[in-house]
């Protein structure tokens, strides 16, 4: 056993780095929030203003790239549990053989590195990429289809870069189901189908519900698949927050879209666990 | 019947899928040994000309080497301090220590861009704009948590009557920490410090704005020149990145069984 004070020796190194380059520089931000700015002098100094969080829900166009950031968290996230599903099916109840091989195949890309993934998707779908050339060489389309800096090309790429920690999580969830509570109803009388409907899917829920919190807050979050496939003109809003720190300078209205941003997932976050836990009460 | 083995359409769906999920990186392999600046399909001519460009560019081996050493000393003080803390927070020797490890969770829910602005400022504020150091230390915040989620857990399954057991016979807390739990956590230690490497080497959101133009890691590198368009190099060094990776995937998995981490 070790006493109380060998154990604040030992953990306050790290709690030192946390408190000094995490904590302090996001309490730090907070007041930048509330700045004024003025295009081409910076932020005036002792200014006070709510106008930076209120253009968040006012302004046009900042309201459609948060709308497009919540649409394109959902879209994402409904692609990856359809998906993903049958993914994490195959592991658990297909043959024993099979699982560490695919499990492998699932990992490998989690494992590669981010920007080498989303530079993949720029070489398929750029108007001369891949996917392009085949269609325009098998006749199917007279010109090349828009897949990039657009919605499209976010929900494809984002898919794909989020996919693994859903199957991950869906498998989880899948090796919990007791089986025997599914060969009862099989032997009472319930088709297959019937068995999945109402046994399965309804056991994997914690699962189904921890993998699209967490794939929607990664995707409401991500700056660098949407800059790479959807360019400096469309925007989400961590590409918009980059833009306002590293182009327009503009870093009230940046760090007011930070807190905005931050504040959604931990909400988003904080609902989900409370559910679960209510949930688990329950049951 | 019904021992709910999935079906064919189902198992051909989910084959789809895994496919799926190896496409860009079978396309980035195919474009860097392609003699055309835009891969087509089939590839027309095999060249390693783009290797040979890229490991010939000073500015893509600076970025390599930036990317190497800020990546391997971020996981080791990672790996320090993240083991002495799980310990601690383990041992539960210290009052609130939920709320503490709620705290050096935190940095993988609060969204990766917002850090970096952040430190941006703060950096800017107390003038250590451009030290690598400061660089080192964002890696240490945002490769701790995978560190200190895996140490937790290996520490978690352990029984402490071993080491209790060293103790008794007279080893004292470090001995007995380093010849008993440590071998013990060893494997789920080398997967957490595999995320953290991996995690650190593939950071953009915080390093691009905290690293100066002489501190380019790789990452930043390739995020940057595809707003050019697609470049043959860029492809060659993505091929070289995923070499890596699957040497360094086959090596954990021999070491220490990697699949049952993740």
């Amino acid at each position: 056993m070790i006493g109380q004070r060998s154990a604040w020796l030992l953990i306050a190194p790290l709690l030192l780095v946390l408190l000094l380059s995490f904590v302090v520089p996001l309490v730090l931000l907070l007041p930048t929030s509330f700045q004024e700015y003025q295009p081409g002098q910076g932020m005036v100094a002792g200014s006070f203003t709510w106008e930076n969080y209120l253009r968040i829900a006012t302004d046009g166009y900042y309201r459609e790239v948060v709308l497009r950031t919540l649409g394109l968290g959902l879209g994402v996230t409904v692609l990856c549990l359809l998906t993903g599903y049958p993914v994490a099916y195959l592991i658990v109840r297909g043959h024993p053989r099979w699982r560490l091989p695919l499990t492998l195949l699932v990992i490998f890309p989690l494992m590669l590195n981010l920007v080498v993934r989303s530079f993949g998707w720029i070489v398929l779908l750029t108007n001369r990429g891949v996917v392009n050339n085949l269609l325009l060489d098998l006749g199917l389309i007279e010109r090349p289809l828009k897949l990039m800096f657009n919605m499209t090309g976010l929900l494809i790429g984002l898919t794909h870069i989020y996919l693994p920690f859903m199957v991950l999580m869906l498998v989880a969830a899948l090796q919990n189901v007791p089986r025997d509570v599914e060969a009862a109803a099989a032997t009472l009388g319930s088709s297959r189908t019937h068995v999945f409907w109402s046994v399965t899917l309804p056991l994997t829920a914690p699962g189904i519900i921890g993998g699209s919190i967490l794939v929607f807050v990664l995707t409401i979050s991500a700056l660098v698949t949407p800059r790479m496939l959807g360019g400096p003109t469309y925007q989400v809003m961590a590409t918009l927050i980059y833009d306002e720190y590293m182009q327009l300078l503009d870093w009230p209205s940046g760090s007011a879209l930070s807190f905005a941003l931050a504040a959604s997932t931990l909400v988003i976050i904080w609902i989900s666990s409370r559910m679960t836990r209510r949930w688990a009460g329950m049951a | 019947m019904s021992d709910m083995k999935p079906t064919l359409p189902i198992s051909i769906v989910a084959l789809l899928v895994v496919a799926f999920l190896q496409v860009p990186v079978l396309v980035v392999v195919l474009t860097s040994f392609s003699e055309t600046s835009y891969l087509t399909i089939p590839p027309q001519g095999w060249t390693l000309k783009w290797f040979a460009e890229v490991l010939s560019d000073p500015v893509y081996l600076r970025a390599i080497w930036n990317s190497v050493i800020l990546a391997v000393s971020s996981t080791l003080l990672s790996l320090v301090l993240g083991v002495a803390a799980a310990y601690a927070l383990f041992r539960k020797a210290i009052p609130g220590s939920e709320a503490i490890t709620a705290l050096l969770m935190a940095p993988l829910i609060v969204p990766s861009v917002v850090i970096g602005v952040a430190m941006l400022q703060y950096v800017t504020l107390v003038g250590l704009r451009g030290s690598f150091l400061v660089l080192i230390v964002a890696h240490v915040v945002i490769t701790v948590p995978y560190i200190l989620r895996s140490a937790l857990a290996s520490l978690s399954g352990l029984d402490v009557s071993v080491e209790e057991a060293a103790r008794v016979l007279g080893a004292d807390g470090f001995t007995a920490f380093r010849l008993v739990t440590l071998p013990l956590i060893k494997p789920g230690l080398v997967a957490g410090a595999l995320f953290a490497f991996v995690t650190s080497m593939e950071n953009v959101p915080v390093t691009i704005f905290l690293a100066s133009a002489r501190q380019t890691t790789l990452p930043i590198l390739i995020f940057s020149s595809v707003e050019m368009g697609v470049n043959p190099g860029v492809a060659a060094i993505s091929t070289l990145l995923i070499i890596a990776t699957v040497i360094v995937l086959l090596l954990a998995e021999r070491w220490a069984g990697f699949h049952k981490f993740v």
